[in-house]
């Protein structure tokens, strides 16, 4: 009988990039499995390329195999090609590591970062021979299907394929979860002993143990709770994030992955509060890392990795309170060392020419940035605090040092948004032109580029603006088909988002556990990879939504009551409810609210951890 | 500065790194094992090295050439094999260090070694012996411009054919260099267009990187 790597070898020529398939990796970390307790695949829901540019598996990876006993794998979705020959070859799905195959694991962890990647969760399962129901699962204590990520906050559309949902950050947690498991396992606990027990650990959620019944007009009615589960499950944070674990290694991939570089996280959580961005509310309280861990963190993984660019990772790196001093440190360790340094995520309100100037010593690329309104009115409702005047005053600096394309990225379908906030996008685009033209020693040689690109408003969980709907496509259309006609210089490039994408992540994103089936149904005919245009196919999931009794509308285009129990009331991110009812009224007036670092607008987060955040 | 000329092997799992690939794998190698590795000059400079030969994906060597200048004039060979080897990927290692003597253009052939798996050792070695004792071997070859048919005959070295249990393995040098380069490929599709009877070549391995006068290139 030939082992499962001779089976995946035969084959591995007739794929595109084998080395995805193989593992071997330098970083990544091989154990002796007969010295191991606990083994756990961390698999991302979609391929190696993208999987790979992580960076929270990277973290988790690294700190579970810091454990002796416990060993963390690798596992990806195989590109469709891989796929077939799996499947006809009776290659179950494998982690990179051992290259045994996930189903002997005791933990199956995927991490949940887009919902359009639900499917292929259900599709990898398949591959692994898993059961893609929790429900039909051994009642052995192995084979812990379990998730995380910023998904996690409403997970109810995928309640019935999880046992285990992680909410918040996972650094604690997760060995709290296999320290449990690795407990009860020598003690010959079942599977559902360890799930009523897990689910005391604070953070971790088993939705078997919620129970949801509904109105008739389709919404929630009540909720119940069983197996002494509590009421409310509240995510994790880490209270001190600058002796935060930090991997001082990454696995260095052969091919190519999407974020080829070190990533260096420099803060946690966001001041801003733009009330259309989960991220600036799930990952509260705003925590910096100090420049002493930045810069000593950046040279350890430079030199373990051998990569030759580091970027900062953050929701909004210019916000560090020690930017300047700390740019000025990496700088001089990364020119030395022939690094180059990237700095995504900087803010148009607080870039200053200072910055500027340390960005162009690093590299002169393209300029970004996320205006997300067209007009100042707008940009009020969602939060977003940048005016008019900071946007060309940056553009003015940007241009005299010697920029020409500037990128500006707007949303469309935004609450409260008219026929005139379109056309203020052209209007705008059209004014950083003008400007452009007006700067006596502005770049010679070639003329000025403004790409604009639009996506559609998704509401979210966890945000202000998660009882607002969606636009309907017909009103989305009318709003693309406005932009195009009002922007009339060649100068101004326009892309969009396909507003069906948007409707079926609004749908997963908002959704209950009703879901689960349509999901499932949209999996079996043959819905995967949903968030690679080529692959994503509608008109199957609208069939799989008629299939199972659901409404798109009920959940895309209906207003959520304040009043109404959302999906995901039980889950507990540390801002309140009350916050968001607050923040909505005030988007409709179109008020701001200061920053957190300004004053605090009392989300509820100070509260629950027991400080002030400032 | 000095101009090495490493020889590493390429093995198990690291075969089904492709020559792009290798190229950025060697740059983070070098960067990990803080060698004094030269860098070119000019306006974008980055560190300066080269393979002699590229190596198809998914076969094994024993014998790849990597050159490259360090600014150090002292370090020992033996260090410089050290310091790489302490920071290669699994399945590359390497073998020895030593300076460039022979210019690059001086590579005239390669050596390699493979198996054909069958269930009819006898049929498939009588093939092979018809196939390699014919007057001329026509393949079609990928070209730059497109479609080329060749005769690569005049330039195939059988240096062994023998017979094991389950397979016909074979030993053989093809051109290699800077001017025609045949890999085992193009002979396994020809044979594969002479005889019906099923194989798989397996374990396609380069053991050798040669001068025209068969001498090891140094």
């Amino acid at each position: 009988m030939s082992t499962l790597k001779e089976k995946i070898e035969k084959h591995l020529l007739e794929v595109q990039k084998p080395s995805r398939y193989i593992g071997g990796e330098v970083g990544s970390v091989i154990k002796d499995k007969s010295k191991v307790d606990v083994r756990f695949a961390f698999c991302f829901p979609d391929t190696y390329d993208i999987g790979m540019s992580h960076l929270g598996m990277k973290i988790l990876y690294s700190l579970t195999n810091e454990r002796e006993n416990y060993w963390c794998e690798r596992c990806f979705a195989p590109g469709l090609d891989f796929e077939e020959i799996m499947r006809k070859n009776d290659i179950p799905l494998y982690a990179l590591e051992s290259l045994d195959p996930i189903k002997d694991f005791d933990f199956i962890g995927f991490t949940l970062q887009y919902e359009l990647s639900y499917t292929g969760v259900l599709n990898m399962l398949d591959l692994a021979g898993i059961p893609v129901f929790s429900k039909d699962r051994t009642e052995e204590l192995t084979q812990i299907v379990v998730a995380g990520g910023p998904c996690v906050c409403n997970p109810e559309p995928l309640a019935d394929f999880f046992d285990i949902f992680i909410l918040g950050e996972g650094e604690e947690v997760n060995l709290e979860l296999m320290d449990l498991y690795w407990e009860m396992k020598q003690q010959g606990a079942k599977r559902m002993d360890f799930l009523r027990r897990a689910a005391q650990i604070p953070g971790v959620y088993v939705p078997q143990f919620y129970h949801f019944f509904y109105k008739e007009d389709g919404t929630i009615d009540r909720m119940e709770v069983t197996d002494g589960a509590p009421e409310k499950v509240t995510k994790r944070i880490i209270k001190d994030f600058d002796k935060v674990y930090y991997p001082d290694n990454f696995v260095v991939p052969f091919t190519e992955i999407v974020h080829d570089r070190v990533s260096v996280e420099v803060l946690r959580g966001c001041i801003r509060g733009c009330r259309f961005c989960q991220a600036g509310f799930i990952y509260r309280p705003f925590r910096e890392k100090s420049t002493d861990t930045i810069v000593s963190e950046t040279k350890s993984l430079c030199e373990n990795t051998g990569y030759d660019e580091v970027s900062l990772a953050s929701l909004s790196t210019s916000d560090h309170s020690e930017i300047d001093p700390m740019l000025t440190r990496l700088i001089k360790y990364t020119e030395g060392e022939r690094v180059n340094l990237s700095l995504p995520s900087l803010r148009v309100d607080n870039f200053s020419e200072s910055l500027l100037n340390k960005i162009k010593k690093v590299r002169k690329s393209g300029l970004t940035f996320a205006a997300e309104g067209g007009t100042q009115r707008l940009r009020d409702v969602i939060n977003k605090n940048v005016s008019e005047e900071e946007i060309m005053s940056t553009c003015r600096i940007a241009f005299e040092g010697g920029y020409s394309a500037v990128k500006l990225y707007f949303m469309m379908g935004l609450p409260t948004e008219t026929d005139e906030d379109i056309v203020g996008i052209a209007e705008l685009a059209q004014r950083i032109i003008d400007l452009f033209y007006s700067i006596e020693d502005r770049p010679r040689g070639k003329g000025v580029q403004i790409s604009i690109s639009c996506a559609t408003f998704v509401p979210k969980p966890f945000t202000p603006f998660q009882f607002e709907p969606q636009d309907t496509r017909e009103m989305i259309e009318h709003k693309q088909k406005l932009l195009m006609d009002s922007v009339t210089s060649r100068k101004v490039k326009v892309s969009y988002h396909d507003p069906n994408v948007s409707m079926l992540e609004v749908i997963l994103a908002k959704g209950d556990r009703r879901l689960c089936k349509s999901i499932y149904t949209a999996w079996k005919k043959g819905c995967k990879f949903d968030s690679w245009s080529e692959h994503f196919r509608f008109n199957l999931w609208l069939e799989a939504f008629a299939e199972c009794g659901i409404d798109p509308a009920f959940y895309a285009n209906r207003r959520f009551d304040y009043d109404e129990i959302l999906p995901w009331d039980h889950l507990d991110y540390l801002v309140s409810k009350e916050f968001f009812i607050r923040e909505n009224k005030t988007a409709h007036k179109a008020v701001t609210t200061p920053n957190c670092r300004e004053r605090c607008s009392g989300c509820g987060v100070n509260k629950a951890v027991g400080r002030d955040c400032f | 500065m000095i101009r090495v000329r490493a020889t590493f092997e390429k093995k198990g799992r690291a075969k089904y790194i492709s020559h792009l690939d290798l190229n950025r794998c060697m740059l983070r190698t070098f960067r990990r094992s803080r060698l004094p590795i030269w860098y070119t000059e000019g306006f974008n400079p980055h560190p300066y090295y080269s393979f002699a030969l590229a190596l198809s994906l998914g076969y094994e060597s024993s014998c790849e050439i990597l050159d490259f200048n360090l600014t150090d004039d002292d370090i020992s060979m033996e260090q410089i094999r050290d310091q790489l080897n302490a920071v290669m990927p699994e399945g590359m290692s390497i073998v020895s260090v030593a300076l460039q003597e022979q210019k690059i253009t001086a590579i005239a052939k390669a050596k390699y070694e493979f198996s054909l798996k069958t269930e009819d050792v006898d049929g498939l070695f009588e093939a092979v012996c018809q196939l390699t004792a014919a007057p001329e071997i026509l393949i079609e070859k990928k070209t730059k411009k497109g479609m080329k048919t060749v005769d690569i005959k005049p330039d195939l070295e059988v240096l062994s054919c023998v017979k094991t249990d389950d397979s016909v393995d074979m030993t053989m040098y093809l051109p290699a260099g800077t001017q025609t380069n045949y890999n085992p490929s193009l002979f396994i599709e020809a044979l594969k267009r002479v005889t019906e009877i099923p194989f798989e070549s397996e374990n396609i391995r380069r053991t050798a990187i040669l001068c025209a006068d068969n001498t090891l290139f140094k």
